[in-house]
């Protein structure tokens, strides 16, 4: 990976991160839809603080999974066709822009799981313990869950598909991701090691990030 | 003429006779000394279990294989596990179902193989969902073999984290849906019979759903064919004299 | 229910869906078949 393809790795990232300083669509859609969720969930469930308390760490890593995905989905989607053949025509190394698109969706559903966090803590009485290691997990997480939904929207590729079946795709396989943040959360409130759950993350990350970029020029040449 | 017909129609007995006699065998069968008659069910739903991931690892084969020769007719094989392995492992997860409710008392027990197993039925359906969107047949196999691909390979890190997750929180005894143990060697039989039979119906699903998938493909091109105008018909000389 | 009963339950769903499954699919063989004749 030449220095070049650094350089449109970061013209790819610079492009989206402007998308969505002039779209707004993660800032002002996809985060208080998430925020949102966290509010409808004690009005069906009750509001009793234990059940809450109990319940709101798995609740907040649930709504990341299904929602915070969206947040990676726009960056694929958003490129009409067109816009994909000229970038290719520039000669956008396929696996930097997906590498690229990848890195702004991190960026973004980090911004996505920081915000929803501090309003999970808040409505939920949540403790944090471990907080280091928490941050760690929240990065691990965006990171998987941003390759995961920027793959998927690649594959889809469609403007006509389904809103929903990007995040159809991505649920099942983004389970290893649940598990772990929720294993890692309750690991380090109750004081057992988290560290087979945080590899396992890391393994989820690895394999995604290498199948991304395999596929990345077959999927374009498709 | 006659044996074009015979031809076609064996995968149909091959079915019909695979069935039959699985059917005999788990009849045959003795009771389980725990589980009393029960224990019956486990003769169709193991197979189903068998088949679901068999199936989905012919889908990855398939997958894998389109990837590097670009042969449609690997996305045909890809395709047609697919949707016959959407049907196992709904099936199997519905037979576990009805033999947990009277033996557990519950319809579902979290345990990891059927959790495991319903996280795969909606990574099949997913793909399955995926091949809807997009008609084109080379750019649908080129989506879906990635997908495939990408699946597959998930699976087993979901297996470990789900496994890993059920042992951390240690259902009660009483709920540990391991199969019971076979004491008798007619059980044996009949179970090893009921997954032989079900993979020759899988075999022969295969081939009529892959033929099924054929003529699709051929009826999709001649329709387009039919339908496409000519390429002349675009460029017309302007009407003089019409009112504009 | 007894237990022959969900036995019998259980059978009729694996049996009986697998018929209809694979009907399905001989169903759909012949109408695609008589399609492509017509126009063939």
């Amino acid at each position: 990976m030449t220095a070049g393809f650094w350089r449109q790795v970061m013209a790819v990232v610079e492009r989206d991160l402007v998308r969505e300083r002039r779209t707004g669509d993660v800032l002002w859609v996809t985060i208080p839809f998430g925020a949102i969720a966290l509010l409808l969930i004690p009005l069906a469930v009750g509001t009793d603080a234990l059940l809450l308390s109990q319940i709101g760490p798995g609740m907040y890593w649930v709504i990341v999974m299904l929602f915070g995905v969206l947040v990676a989905v726009g960056k694929a989607s958003s490129e009409t066709l067109p816009q994909q053949d000229a970038a290719a025509l520039a000669g956008l190394d396929p696996a930097a822009g997906f590498v690229g698109r990848s890195t702004s969706a991190t960026m973004l559903l980090l911004a996505f799981e920081v915000v929803v966090g501090v309003v999970a803590v808040g409505l939920y009485n949540l403790t944090l313990i471990g907080i280091p290691w928490l941050i760690v997990t929240l990065v691990i997480v965006a990171v998987g869950l941003a390759l995961l939904g920027t793959l998927t929207g690649a594959i889809v590729n469609s403007t006509s598909a389904g809103t929903a079946l990007v995040p159809l795709l991505v649920a099942p396989l983004s389970v290893p991701l649940l598990l772990g943040a929720t294993q890692a959360y309750d690991g380090l409130r109750f004081g057992h090691s988290i560290l087979s759950w945080v590899l396992l993350m890391a393994a989820v990350v690895l394999i995604v990030a290498m199948i991304g970029v395999l596929t990345a020029r077959p999927l374009q040449e498709t | 003429m006659q044996t074009q017909a015979r031809v076609r129609r064996w995968p149909w007995v091959a079915i019909g006779l695979s069935l039959a006699t699985a059917f005999t065998l788990s009849m045959m069968s003795p009771a389980d000394s725990v589980q009393g008659d029960l224990v019956r069910i486990m003769y169709v739903h193991v197979p189903s279990a068998w088949l679901a991931y068999l199936a989905f690892f012919v889908t990855f084969i398939g997958s894998v294989a389109y990837l590097l020769t670009r042969d449609l007719r690997w996305d045909r094989i890809a395709a047609a596990s697919a949707e016959i392995g959407v049907y196992f492992t709904g099936l199997a997860i519905s037979l576990g179902m009805i033999w947990a409710k009277p033996t557990w008392g519950v319809w579902w027990t979290w345990d990891a193989r059927l959790t495991l197993t319903a996280i795969m039925f909606f990574v099949y359906l997913g793909y399955l969902a995926l091949r809807r969107t997009t008609e084109d047949p080379v750019l649908r196999a080129g989506r879906a073999s990635v997908l495939g691909v990408l699946g597959a390979i998930q699976i087993p890190l979901v297996h470990f984290s789900v496994i890993w997750w059920r042992t951390l929180h240690q259902p009660p005894s009483i709920i540990r849906p391991d199969g019971p143990a076979i004491q008798d060697p007619l059980m044996l039989v009949a179970l090893i019979g009921g997954v032989v039979a079900f993979t020759i119906v899988y075999v022969s699903l295969m081939v009529k759903r892959i033929e099924l998938i054929h003529l699709e493909d051929r009826k999709s091109a001649v329709e387009s064919a039919i339908e496409r105008p000519v390429a002349g018909e675009a460029v017309t000389a302007p009407k003089l004299g019409a009112s504009s | 229910m007894s237990q022959w009963g969900w036995v019998a339950f259980a059978y009729t769903v694996a049996y009986g869906s697998l018929f209809v499954f694979a009907t399905s699919i001989a169903i759909r063989i012949r109408s695609t078949r008589r399609s492509i004749g017509e126009t063939e």
